[in-house]
């Protein structure tokens, strides 16, 4: 069990009813992976939404992708991959006992993820003022078809919700800086840096669907 | 142990690297048109092979306990169910009942 030799003299976070460290971390991960679930299956009722509007209108779904921007939509796929991989480099870090390179990757991980909200940002403030917002406050006329608000209806529920979840992984991220600094993780303990990584990487998972089901309709 | 597996440098760059190839590629594909149905396929198989890589290889399912995999997976089968059972009903509403 070389990871209690490690924690040995640090603060044991053991609680009582778990049989041993690896035991605890093992259900801790179990509790994640059963939250992701849920997770995706909230998600999932989006993706409903979209398969069924885009069986019934496809010519809609064909003319409306037209107005993303591919190119954006392609960097913010590359940086949510460059983010996931400096996230799993942290956890690396971390599991190494390499703090100080620990919260520096994390810190760019928290980096990259407010580049894909500023982009996202420039995205959604681009279609605002084409008059292209979700529901009734819609007034775009350059898509001839009587269903077009609903691709976007779709389109902003779908990234807006995925936009929800980088601002919570933000947030996780910037704890597990904190914690990092305070000397709370280390290589016998990290269970929450592990959780966080999870976390973001189906926020990841979820946009590397969005980017092809949304921008590249050809 | 399997429980605290510590992925080594080479790997975590080659899937980063693998993740980047495949977004290049699901971009590319929309280059040469695909007839109708296949473009869309095509589009989720690429999206799919990216899922995995990333629930394998960052999120560690490869070296975890299988557990974990089951009830990832089982998440997948419950938005199949979701997915097919819907569309069971609306794929097939010309007799009468309206679309939106």
């Amino acid at each position: 069990m070389g990871n209690q030799s490690a924690a040995a003299g640090r603060k044991s976070h053991l609680q009582h009813h778990f049989v041993n460290e690896d035991q605890q971390f093992e259900s801790s991960k179990m509790g994640m992976w059963i939250f992701l679930v849920t997770e995706v299956l909230m998600f999932g009722g989006l993706f409903v939404a979209y398969i069924i509007y885009r069986a019934w209108h496809p010519d809609l779904f064909y003319m409306a992708a037209q107005e993303l921007d591919v190119a954006l939509g392609a960097t913010n796929t590359v940086v949510l991959i460059a983010s996931s991989l400096t996230i799993a480099l942290a956890i690396r870090a971390v599991q190494l006992d390499k703090i100080k390179a620990a919260i520096n990757y994390l810190s760019a991980t928290l980096l990259l993820a407010g580049t894909f909200l500023v982009i996202k940002y420039f995205e959604y403030m681009d279609k605002f003022g084409k008059g292209i917002y979700p529901g009734q406050a819609y007034s775009y006329e350059g898509i001839h078809h009587e269903m077009a608000v609903n691709f976007f209806s779709i389109y902003y529920m779908m990234t807006g919700l995925h936009g929800i979840h980088v601002l919570v992984g933000m947030a996780l991220i910037g704890w597990m800086i904190i914690k990092a600094k305070k000397g709370a993780v280390h290589s016998g303990y990290y269970t929450p840096v592990e959780n966080t990584g999870l976390f973001w990487h189906l926020v990841d998972i979820i946009w590397i669907f969005l980017f092809p089901l949304l921008y590249l309709i050809d | 142990m399997s429980t605290h597996h510590i992925s080594t440098l080479p790997t975590l760059l080659s899937v980063a690297g693998a993740l980047l190839v495949l977004t290049f590629l699901t971009v590319a594909v929309t280059w040469i048109n695909i007839p109708e149905p296949f473009n869309v396929i095509v589009a989720i198989a690429i999206a799919i092979v990216k899922a995995a890589i990333v629930a394998m290889f960052f999120m560690n399912l490869y070296w975890d306990s299988k557990f974990n995999t089951i009830v990832f997976l089982l998440s997948i089968l419950f938005l199949t169910i979701f997915v097919s059972i819907t569309l069971l009903d609306t794929l097939f509403r010309d007799a009468g009942l309206p679309i939106y």
